[in-house]
């Protein structure tokens, strides 16, 4: 059991989480309520990673912030290293690639929301902000929390972006999936075994949250 | 605190999405319906005087209060408008109480005064035992009222309602009419209601602003247009009925009659259940008023008016006319035959007898 | 429930965050025929150094690759010197490091196999001619040093076009290992060191391909410019008999000089 890559696998669904929660928030709104025209390119482009084979969005995302990109420059000077192979990388990528997960459960929980209570919020006296903060997120909250399970889940699964872009460095990119790919290699068939059942549970429990989640939101209305 | 009243005055135009082009006022301390059938652009009306919405070319007044105008970039966001709201479905907040939701309308005021407030707004709407519970738990009923108190909370100068009853079926449609009718006279708010239903209009409305295809089509006092028959719309969805607000002058209880009074038009109708002096809004049917040269004996009417020919027009049906009337100031309507308006050589200035069963005319108080 | 998950995660946090800031471990990237030879080395370096070295396995090719684009591999042992000496002309290490190993092939076969392995690959050749042949493996060519040679072998052998059609490729010698262990292959063409290893032995039976059949596997190491003076300390302690030492038992050939 490789505690350093189970903790980096938790530390890097966190972060991922923590960093695309108000990100996903931001643009799932933006493509529930606004009406312009690129709407449906916009959805197609968030869509990407879930059809797009990993090794495909690690290509795309070497080359975007690798060493000669400007993004890759501008991060090194910035962390001291580069960012490929590194943490930070990986932060970086599992955000992009975890954007649908995050957006669309909250999309849709932000268009259930009927358009007359969210016009009954302006005309009760609240501002935008405040409108956000005490009608769409308490209703959306289900929604919320899906994504975030699902983002999380998924980032403790994410293996292919993560070995392309993070390499299989132990404390720093080898997370738990990687570990198992690394393990079997080393035909270390009882440590893979191990580290496959504890992704399992994982995986199960995380289903099983972000279901009872969805019922009880489904329930409410 | 008594809410203020002011009165609106509303210039709206757009080309896109629809064309819409509308100037009207809706007086302060009164119901003014705006009406129209689906697609007239009404709820657009509404919903840019809220500021829910913006449109090409926009000047909204309230009293002095400058909403919107468009030629000087003003522009009052909607949560800083003094209006209060019911949406068709109410737009209710699923995860708030009762209570919640007044208290939410109610940021505007300090919070030590905001529990009296809500304590009286629910008792106001009549949900003093409902404050605690969530929109899924209401009724249809009760759902309107507490959006009702809601639009309330926010003290405001005007009270727009977008089709309130069309969701409600129609034995509590009269209950909450008269709801709304008292409500708005204790407070003696200035309310803009949307609807497709002319029974609003007749029983609910003093004033009246008609929008056809984005058009204001005629507005003017709800007695006038109706006793002129100059509702642009109804024809063939309502037979001609003019509706004018009358007062109680007292009760005979023994006979159980009540006298109403509007102008020098005395009616006797079955008794109504509202005190003398209060107001009646009284609907009478161009079909029940009959014509007669000679005070008539023997027939089980009630009510022989003096009145005075003003003038006869061609009616939905080929064999019928349309009678114009006039009881001192007060004008009244009456379908009789051609046949018959030929008989009685009615002609403008002829004096006439207007008969009307008790029983005919709808009282709503 | 809340409580205790947050509870859980600032414990999960905390050990993995007071694992990475303990003493500097460095990161090395060793080809993958070392997989069990360099860990046994790595087991005798920390104890006597007290150094731990955080190792990644896989094919040099791809190390190569993964150094030029800025992964910090302060050493890297390489299954071939053209990838060193690659680095070395972008400036990308200390020097042109230093040959540690020749390495070997051999053919695999997993217990109940139909294949008998023997040196010159007789046996295959006779499958392969009527037909009777299940799948081989062997690392990619393109970018592990043990898959060219087990190319090149085949290519003497004239077996090369014959076996296109039944070639499973690994990613790396390790994984090429795998698929012929695991029994879904016939056999496969592997490194030396890792059919020696315990983990392979008793699972099957091998043949040592003699080495004029393909180019020399020179295995050669580099320090590269972030390496620290740990990964240094490393580099001069692979060089030592007891190290040497360790590499021979896993079949690894001495270098020359």
């Amino acid at each position: 059991m490789d505690w350093t890559a189970l903790g980096l696998s938790l530390r890097l669904g966190v972060l991922t989480v923590a960093l695309l929660l108000p990100v996903a928030f931001l643009l799932a709104r933006w493509l529930a309520y606004g009406r312009f025209r690129g709407r449906g390119f916009v959805e197609a482009l968030v869509a990407l990673p879930l059809i797009l084979p990993p090794t495909v969005v690690g290509f795309y995302l070497l080359h975007a912030f690798g060493r000669g990109s400007p993004i890759g420059a501008a991060f090194e000077g910035l962390l001291g290293h580069p960012l490929v192979f590194s943490f930070e990388g990986l932060v970086l990528a599992s955000v992009l690639v975890n954007l649908p997960f995050a957006v669309q459960p909250m999309q849709n929980a932000l268009a259930a929301i009927p358009t007359s209570v969210r016009d009954a919020a302006r005309c009760c006296g609240l501002s935008p902000l405040a409108a956000i903060r005490r009608i769409e997120l308490p209703l959306a909250l289900p929604g919320i929390a899906t994504g975030a399970v699902l983002t999380f889940a998924h980032t403790l699964g994410e293996f292919g972006v993560v070995l392309m872009v993070g390499g299989s460095i132990p404390g720093e990119t080898r997370t738990i999936a990687i570990a198992i790919y690394d393990r079997v290699q080393a035909f270390d068939e009882p440590a893979a075994a191990t580290m496959a059942l504890v992704l399992l549970v994982m995986a199960v429990a995380a289903l099983g949250i972000s279901n009872t989640l969805a019922r009880r939101a489904a329930r409410r209305d | 605190m008594q809410p203020r009243s002011a009165g609106l005055v509303v210039t709206l135009r757009q080309t896109q999405p629809f064309a819409l082009d509308v100037s009207f006022a809706a007086p302060s301390g009164r119901i003014t319906a705006l009406f129209g059938h689906s697609g007239s652009g009404k709820t657009t009306v509404l919903r840019a005087i809220a500021g829910l919405q913006r449109t090409a070319e926009a000047r909204i007044l309230c009293g002095d209060d400058v909403w919107c105008d468009t030629a000087d970039r003003a522009w009052r966001p909607p949560h800083l408008r003094p209006v209060g709201f019911v949406f068709q479905d109410y737009g209710l907040f699923p995860h708030l109480t009762v209570r919640e939701q007044l208290d939410l309308a109610l940021g505007h005021r300090p919070a030590a005064e905001r529990t009296p407030r809500i304590e009286a707004l629910l008792e106001l709407t009549r949900l003093q035992e409902l404050g605690h519970r969530r929109p899924a738990a209401l009724s249809g009923g009760q759902q309107q009222r507490a959006a009702i108190a809601r639009a309330l909370a926010r003290d405001p100068q005007v009270l727009l309602l977008d089709e309130p009853f069309a969701a409600v079926d129609w034995a509590l449609r009269e209950s909450l009419r008269r709801e709304l009718v008292a409500l708005q006279r204790s407070l003696a708010l200035t309310v803009l209601l949307v609807t497709h239903d002319f029974e609003d209009v007749a029983k609910l409305a003093s004033h009246l602003v008609v929008l056809e295809r984005g058009r204001v089509a005629a507005s003017g006092t709800v007695e006038d247009l109706t006793a002129r028959n100059a509702v642009p719309g109804i024809d063939g969805w309502r037979e001609p009925a003019v509706a004018l607000d009358a007062h109680i002058e007292g009760h005979d209880p023994h006979r159980q009659l009540t006298h109403i009074a509007a102008g020098a038009l005395r009616l006797e109708v079955p008794l109504v259940d509202a005190p003398p002096g209060a107001t009646v809004r009284v609907q009478l049917a161009a079909r029940e008023v009959i014509l007669a040269s000679q005070r008539p004996e023997g027939l089980s009417l009630r009510n022989t008016l003096e009145a005075q020919v003003i003038t006869v027009e061609s009616a939905a049906h080929p064999a019928l006319r349309l009678v114009h009337l006039a009881v001192g100031e007060t004008r009244l309507l009456s379908l009789v035959t051609a046949d018959a308006a030929r008989d009685l050589a009615l002609e403008p200035g002829k004096p006439i007898l207007a008969l009307i069963k008790a029983v005919a005319i709808g009282a709503f108080a | 429930m809340h409580r205790t998950l947050a509870l859980l995660a600032a414990c999960l946090f905390a050990a993995t965050a007071a694992e990475s800031a303990a003493q500097p471990s460095p990161v090395i990237a060793a080809a993958s025929d070392l997989q069990f030879a360099l860990d046994e080395i790595l087991t005798q370096f920390k104890s006597d150094t007290g150094v731990a070295v955080r190792v990644t396995y896989g094919s040099s090719g791809n190390f190569a690759r993964q150094i030029e684009q800025g992964a910090p591999f302060e050493l890297f042992l390489s299954a071939d010197e053209s990838f060193v000496f690659a680095l070395a002309e972008r400036k990308l290490t200390r020097d042109r490091g230093a040959l540690y190993a020749v390495g070997r092939i051999v053919l695999f076969t997993p217990a109940g196999s139909p294949l008998t392995p023997d040196p010159r690959l007789e046996h295959l050749a006779r499958r392969l001619a009527d037909g009777s042949s299940g799948r081989i493996a062997i690392a990619n060519p393109e970018h592990a040093p043990y898959g060219r040679a087990a190319q090149q072998a085949l290519h003497s052998l004239g077996l090369w076009a014959a076996l296109q059609p039944h070639v499973v490729l690994g990613e790396n010698v390790s994984q090429a290992a795998q698929f012929a262990a695991s029994g879904n292959a016939d056999g496969g063409i592997v490194a030396y060191s890792l059919a020696i290893a315990p983990a392979l032995r008793d699972r099957g039976r091998y043949a040592l391909i003699p080495d004029s059949l393909h180019e020399p596997i020179r295995q050669r190491m580099v320090l590269t410019r972030q390496a620290s003076p740990e990964a240094v300390r490393l580099y001069e302690y692979l060089r030592t008999p007891a190290s040497r030492a360790i590499l021979a038992r896993y079949g690894f050939v001495a270098p020359e000089a």
